[in-house]
């Protein structure tokens, strides 16, 4: 491919999910708040009402990026990560209108990784059946045990994403800084093989832009709030571009933060339970405006709680902690492409 | 630095994946590399999945504990004691 096209091809995979949410989504937001569609912040002392769900928007903006990484590119991987995308986004647009139990939504989201398979099916080059350690390389190719693993990633990494979204811009922030950290994986991949095509950098730039556009409506103080559907689908697209793009062990590296989280509220509730029916919630909104953390021995333990004990946080504060962990797991996810794919 | 704790568990974390990795390459693979009977088969195959399966084990107890450690810790450090 001409390297103009190649590089016109990028940039629209960039501009085009970027300029879709923020063109169409400060509209979507007054439509939802005219059909009432709107939820409150519940971190503020202040009756603040939210659209929500824009997970609708967020998820045109990324199929239209993947639709023209596939034009520029030709490759089966956008349409994989747009399959994924969509299905994830069904099933979180099911829970925001019924809400799903806790157990029903991890088994529908494993019909989430129907078209990376089917893709895969079609075009044997869509997911390499091995993992690439830093400085050890690859495994050997398994298609039938890398798959069954990658079909169990999606319901993980999504719930993982979907438990990151309690925040003004907790899940905006995770989710640009852990798809930069894809992209900077997928990229030194690509570098430093040869004959390896920029379809895959093509399909993992629509989600740096849906993040880095989201982020400017769901920064603090939110103006729209992503819904289930919204990080349910961010989450699954994150999932199939680490394993399309090979870059696995940077990626899980990257979103350790989520991994710890739902790990240590999975840990402390024993068991998949619906955030509204835990028995006890994790933090408070306390009369000064700040968030604690709960010191009741039967609270959950998640992510948020430990930072909390050290003492209670604004919620602008406690999302700045949790966007410097992520920092951190995303510089260790860097190191680690740079070791796998560089060294 | 409050958050020191929490990267300090991250940290843990990180190390753990890197470390059991090349435990997992180093010593869990090459087991049983030239089985001389199908029965050795069998038995490599099994213990490969038992260590593999206990490297999970493994990760998931020290982070899980590392965490448990850090919450009783700071709860006891808030809670007022009589010679307080």
């Amino acid at each position: 491919m001409p390297t103009g096209l190649a590089d016109a091809g990028l940039l629209l995979s960039f501009l085009v999910p970027l300029a879709v949410v923020l063109l169409a989504l400060p509209q979507f937001m007054k439509y939802l708040v005219r059909i009432g569609r709107v939820s409150k912040d519940v971190h503020k002392q202040t009756d603040s009402r939210v659209p929500e769900p824009v997970g609708p928007i967020l998820v045109v903006a990324a199929v239209a990026g993947e639709f023209v990484a596939y034009a520029a590119f030709g490759s089966l991987v956008p349409i994989a990560v747009m399959g994924t995308a969509a299905v994830a986004f069904a099933v979180g647009l099911v829970d925001d209108i019924y809400v799903l139990g806790g157990r029903v939504k991890p088994l529908l989201l494993l019909l989430a990784a129907a078209p990376l398979v089917i893709t895969e099916a079609v075009q044997s080059t869509v997911y390499n059946p091995a993992v690439t350690f830093p400085i050890l390389g690859p495994t050997a190719a398994h298609l039938s045990i890398y798959t069954i693993l990658a079909v169990a990633a999606f319901p993980v990494v999504a719930n993982a994403f979907n438990m990151m979204d309690s925040f003004n811009g907790e899940i905006s922030w995770f989710t640009l800084l852990t798809s930069l950290s894809v992209l900077a994986g997928v990229t030194l991949r690509t570098l430093h093989t040869s004959g390896l095509s920029l379809a895959r950098v093509a399909s993992t730039l629509p989600l740096v832009a849906v993040a880095a556009g989201f982020l400017v409506f769901n920064r603090y103080p939110s103006r729209a709030f992503d819904g289930d559907s919204g990080a349910l689908f961010m989450g699954a697209m994150f999932a199939c571009l680490a394993i399309t793009s090979g870059v696995e062990v940077a990626a899980i590296v990257a979103i350790v933060p989520a991994i710890l989280n739902s790990f240590y509220t999975l840990s402390s509730v024993r068991g998949f339970v619906e955030r509204r029916r835990m028995p006890s919630r994790p933090t408070s909104l306390g009369a000064d405006g700040k968030i604690y953390a709960s010191t009741e021995s039967n609270a959950p333990v998640t992510l948020v709680r430990l930072i909390l004990l050290a003492g209670p946080r604004t919620e602008k504060d406690l999302v700045r902690d949790i966007v410097m962990l992520t920092a951190v797991s995303c510089a260790l996810s860097f190191v680690i492409s740079v070791l796998t794919w560089v060294v | 630095m409050r958050l020191a704790s929490l990267f300090l568990i991250e940290l843990v974390a990180f190390l753990l994946i890197l470390g059991e990795t090349y435990v997992f390459f180093a010593v869990v693979v090459p087991l049983g590399a030239v089985p001389r009977s199908p029965l050795d088969y069998t038995g490599y195959a099994l213990l490969k999945l038992g260590l593999t399966f206990g490297l999970g084990v493994l990760w998931f107890v020290l982070v899980d504990s590392s965490a448990r450690l850090y919450v009783k810790s700071m709860l006891k450090r808030r809670t007022p004691t009589l010679s307080s």
